[in-house]
Formats: structure tokens, C-alpha cells, sequence
């Protein structure tokens, strides 16, 4: 009978104590990030693989290193690469569906030339799988242009 | 309870023994309905089912008469899949088989493989294997320590799990590049090497989540309403175990220290000194305890690794690329992941594909306790058994 209260009352002892563990998270501050008014630091991201895109070329940023020797294409396990080889090595067409992809990175281990590299890219939204079809070669420019405008010599 | 109550078809009554008309129930339970029981359908969609488990019990009144699981919502042909890819590219397929501890299952594959072409690793990528796999079980053990708590009706905790396990992402994003469905080992080592960022966060993170785990004990395990649901609740004896093939915590929760880690040795693993804690309950409490020190363990090793990590190379010169082909063969190798033990068994005709793929999920052959240990017991009482189970039914269907 004793026993019985005395469990009782540590029973009730206990729920005190998870009363005032979650009492004390209440008062703390807010551990979420709450997007889009607040996004995750750009240092966290840096390891984080995202989408493909192509790295810069040694001598031109703007250019591709891809030689079009499709090494990736075929290495691929989802089959999300499609890279169309055009005059001399360099590609005309270089398409990657993210739809596909499953971001295991043999594509990037394969290339032979060091063309390909993962993206940090969190927040890429699309509506249907056709905006998931990237056009890389296009995603190159546009990312030279951003960063170094055309120079007027 | 959500559910849906199926009342027997009185047709299904004629069928031919044998034949695969009438539904679930018809076939392996009863041909009739029995009067006073109803059959309670327990998922797919259930969310204490952890996934599309299935669960068709038959009920007389609010305990469980029989019950059974059915397979087969979530299956997704990996072994066949395993078939048609080169070794290289079946390897991002691992991390999806169990996603809750993705690195065990990638390390069972890629060990089968490498033991079959007889690769040696480098040092520092066995040491990186075993970090990465202990802290990726530190973070199913904690996933699993909310959703369990939240399957008996306490929301709360997992919302305090998920603080530290995206600390653990964090710390795994930075070698594996991914957060959920990790599968960073190549043949000859892993993907990317741990630089001082990764190491300073890990060492920040054992003493932190030290204390976390004192905190747990204060909201969780000494709560008394959870010690009165679980205490005494589903049993499991060796015996059980035994028949069924269980493995993992619910094996060292019925007394039996067993640890793939220990019993088979493989990679760097006797070198570090740890427990393989047992007992001392084989109810759902003691299955609860078991886990829990099983994060201490986790911690240790990951502490010791961490200390002792040897310089070199992360992954071994001339790596074997997309195209590489596994010599002729068979092998096999059994890894301890977060839920018992996981094996992958790689038979190679020196194709450019592996001959077969099997893969065994400990999750499987834990569920098949169900149906006894359930039986006879409340509704409420069987999705805590369930829960102690720690099923994912991704690997579960495979
Ligand atoms: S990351 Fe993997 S799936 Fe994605 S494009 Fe590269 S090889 Fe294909
Ligand atoms: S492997 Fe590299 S160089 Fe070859 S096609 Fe692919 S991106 Fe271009």
C-alpha cells in the first residue's frame, strides 16, 4: 500500500520533470529556419549536392572542359544524360534531366575531363518534368554572364 | 484507431480451398465470418505503420484473436534491379533499401563486392566507413526514439530528435554530400574525404548529444505513463528470436549480446572497444533501453575513431569505375545495421552485371515476430510492439 503511493507520487514526479524540460524549450529561442524569410547558410550548403552543372574551362570560364567523349552518359545510372557532340570536341548540346538523376555522382567521377561538378542549388522548384530537363550548356552562360559581364576592351 | 472494418464477403464462403479468389482473410484465416469478431485492417496507410505496412487483425472486441501482416505495398525490385546494373551503378540503390540507416546497407554491398575481387581499402577510408556508419545509426536510433514515443501518443519528442538529427546530417552532408539517402562508399574506399570542419563538428557533437540524452531520460524514459505502457508489454524470448531470425536490438534486448560487429568481425571494428549492451528486459521497455545504449556505444566508437584517425588516402589508387567488372564468384557479407543484421550475397558470372543480388533485410525477418508476439494482446498494446520493432518498410519489401 505504501509502495503503491510512493510510485504514485514519483510517478507524478516524473511527469513534473517532462513538464519542465518541454516548459524550458517553450522559452527558448526558435530552432527552426523558417524559409523563405530566412535560408540556410551559404557554409552548410557548400557540401551539399545538388543538380549538375558544368565547370568552368581552364583557360575560359565561359567554355565547357567537356571533350563530348561520353563517358558519363554511359556511366549514368539513371540514363539522365544526353550530350550531343558537335563540330570539333567541344559539345552542342549538353542535357541533364533532374527528374531522373539520383544524385549518386558517377557521372562526376567518371568524367575524364573534370567537366562535371554537383551544384548547390536547395531551391530549385519546377511544375512539371519538362523544367526539369536542364539545359547545361545554357546554365554555363548565363552563369559566366552573371559573374563576369562582357568586358569592353 | 483509424481503419477501415471489412465485414467478410458470405460468398467467398464457396470458394474452392486452393483457389486465390476471396480476399486476405478468406484465404488464410477463416472461411466464414466468426460471429463476434470483426476484422480490422491496420493500414497501408496507417502512420504508425512506419510506411504502407498492412496489418489485418481480427479483433474480439478490443484485443487481437489473430493477426497478420501483408507485404508487398512498397516493393521495388531492388534485388532484380541489382541484376540489371553494373556494381558501380547499383550502388546508389543501397542508400534507398533502408533509408533510415543507408550507410550499413551501401557498406554490405560494397564489402560483398570488394571481398569478392579481393580489394583492400586504405586505412582512413575503413575509418571514415565506421564513423559515418555510426553516426548514421546514432540518427536512425533517434528517428526511431521519436516516432516510437509518437506511435504511443507523446508528439513532442521527435520534434527534439529531429534537432539533433539534422546536426547529424549536417556533420554526414559534409562525406556523404546527401542527407537522407547517403550511399558514399565506392569500391576502394568512399567518395569524398573528411576535412577539419567534419572532424571539429563530430568532436563538438559526442559531448553534446551526451547530454541530450540525459535530458531524454528525464522526458522520456522516466515518464511514467510510458513505463506503464511498455513495461511488461510483448515479450520476446530468445526462443522467439531464434525461431524467426531476429536480429538486432530486439535479439540483445532478449538477453542475447549478439553484434555482427563483434561475432564477425569485419573492417576496423576490433580495434575499438565497446559494448554490446543486452537485457536486461526483453519487453518493449527493455527493447527501448536497448537502443538507447546503443547511441552510447555508437558515441564510443565514433569518439575513438575520431581520436585515432589515420592519415592517408580516402580512397585507394585506381578505383574501380562505372564500367568495372566483378570477377566470377560468389560472396557474401553481413554488416550490423540499426536494425539487426544486413547482408548482401553478390554472385558474379565475370559479367559486366552481377549474376544475382540478395539482399537480407533484418526488418523482414523482426516483423514475422509479430503475428505471435501480437497475438492475444490489445490493440493499443500491439502498435507499441510494433513500434518496438523499429520496422522500415522500404527494406521490409525491398
Ligand atoms: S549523379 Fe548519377 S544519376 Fe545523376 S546524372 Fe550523374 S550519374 Fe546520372
Ligand atoms: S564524361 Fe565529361 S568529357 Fe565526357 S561527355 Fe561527359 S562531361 Fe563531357
Amino acid at each position: 500500500m505504501l509502495k503503491a503511493i510512493w510510485d504514485n507520487i514519483k510517478g507524478l514526479y516524473s511527469l513534473l520533470v517532462g513538464l519542465s524540460i518541454t516548459g524550458r524549450y517553450l522559452v527558448s529561442p526558435r530552432k527552426t529556419i523558417h524559409y523563405p524569410r530566412q535560408v540556410v547558410d551559404d557554409e552548410i550548403l557548400a557540401s551539399f549536392r545538388g543538380p549538375l552543372e558544368l565547370t568552368r574551362g581552364r583557360k575560359e570560364p565561359g567554355q565547357t572542359r567537356c571533350i563530348s567523349c561520353q563517358m558519363c552518359v554511359r556511366a549514368c545510372p539513371g540514363h539522365c544524360l544526353t550530350v550531343i557532340k558537335g563540330d570539333a570536341k567541344a559539345p552542342s548540346r549538353w542535357i541533364y534531366d533532374f527528374s531522373l538523376c539520383c544524385l549518386c555522382g558517377a557521372c562526376v567521377e567518371a568524367c575524364p575531363a573534370g567537366a562535371l561538378a554537383f551544384s548547390h542549388k536547395v531551391y530549385l522548384v519546377a511544375t512539371s518534368r519538362e523544367e526539369l530537363k536542364l539545359d547545361l550548356l545554357a546554365d554555363l552562360k548565363a552563369r559566366t554572364e552573371k559573374e563576369a559581364p562582357p568586358k569592353n576592351e | 484507431m483509424t481503419g477501415c472494418f471489412n465485414f467478410i464477403n458470405p460468398l467467398a464462403v464457396t470458394e474452392e480451398p486452393g483457389t486465390t479468389a476471396g480476399d486476405f482473410y478468406t484465404r488464410n484465416f477463416e472461411k466464414k465470418a466468426v460471429p463476434g469478431r470483426i476484422i480490422l485492417n491496420l493500414g497501408p496507410q496507417h502512420p504508425s505503420t512506419h510506411g504502407v505496412l498492412r496489418i489485418l487483425c481480427e479483433m474480439d472486441g478490443e484485443y487481437i484473436v489473430r493477426c497478420e501482416p501483408v507485404l508487398g505495398y512498397l516493393h521495388r525490385m531492388h534485388e532484380k534491379m541489382g541484376e540489371v546494373k553494373t556494381p558501380w551503378q547499383f550502388i546508389p540503390n543501397m542508400g534507398r533499401v533502408d533509408y533510415l540507416h543507408p550507410l550499413a546497407w551501401t557498406w554490405a554491398f560494397v564489402g560483398a563486392c570488394e571481398r569478392l575481387a579481393g580489394i583492400e581499402i586504405p586505412e582512413r577510408a575503413e575509418y571514415l566507413r565506421v564513423i559515418s556508419c555510426e553516426l548514421n545509426r546514432i540518427s536512425s536510433h533517434l528517428l526511431w526514439w521519436g516516432a516510437f514515443v509518437m506511435d504511443l501518443g507523446g508528439v513532442t519528442p521527435i520534434l527534439y530528435a529531429f534537432e539533433e538529427r539534422e546536426k547529424i546530417n549536417d556533420i554526414l552532408q559534409i562525406i556523404t554530400g546527401s542527407r537522407l539517402t547517403m550511399s558514399s562508399f565506392r569500391f576502394g574506399g568512399v567518395c569524398t574525404d573528411a576535412d577539419e570542419r567534419f572532424k571539429s563538428l563530430a568532436k563538438e557533437f559526442i559531448p553534446y548529444l551526451r547530454e541530450r540524452l540525459k535530458m531524454y531520460k528525464g522526458l522520456v524514459t522516466d515518464n511514467i505513463i510510458l513505463r506503464r505502457r511498455l513495461e511488461g508489454i510483448g515479450p520476446m524470448d530468445a526462443d522467439i528470436c531464434r525461431r524467426y531470425g531476429a536480429t538486432g536490438p530486439i535479439l540483445r534486448a532478449a538477453g542475447l549480446a549478439r553484434d555482427t560487429r563483434k561475432d564477425f568481425p569485419y573492417s576496423v571494428y576490433h580495434k575499438f572497444d565497446f559494448p554490446v549492451p543486452a537485457g536486461p528486459a526483453n519487453d518493449c521497455f527493455g527493447r527501448y533501453l536497448v537502443r538507447l545504449s546503443e547511441i552510447e556505444a555508437s558515441l564510443m566508437i565514433v569518439e575513438q575513431a575520431l581520436a585515432s584517425l589515420p592519415e592517408g588516402s580516402h580512397i585507394m589508387e585506381k578505383a574501380p569505375k562505372a564500367n568495372w567488372k566483378l570477377p566470377a564468384g560468389e560472396s557474401y557479407m553481413a554488416v550490423e545495421g540499426a536494425r539487426g543484421q544486413v547482408a548482401v550475397h553478390v554472385v558474379s558470372d565475370g559479367g559486366p552485371k552481377p549474376y544475382r543480388v540478395k539482399l537480407r533485410a533484418p526488418g523482414f525477418s523482426n516483423l514475422s515476430l509479430f503475428a505471435e508476439a501480437a497475438a492475444g494482446t490489445l490493440l493499443a498494446d500491439a502498435i507499441a510492439i510494433l513500434g518496438s520493432l523499429d520496422l522500415v518498410i522500404p527494406e521490409v519489401d525491398r
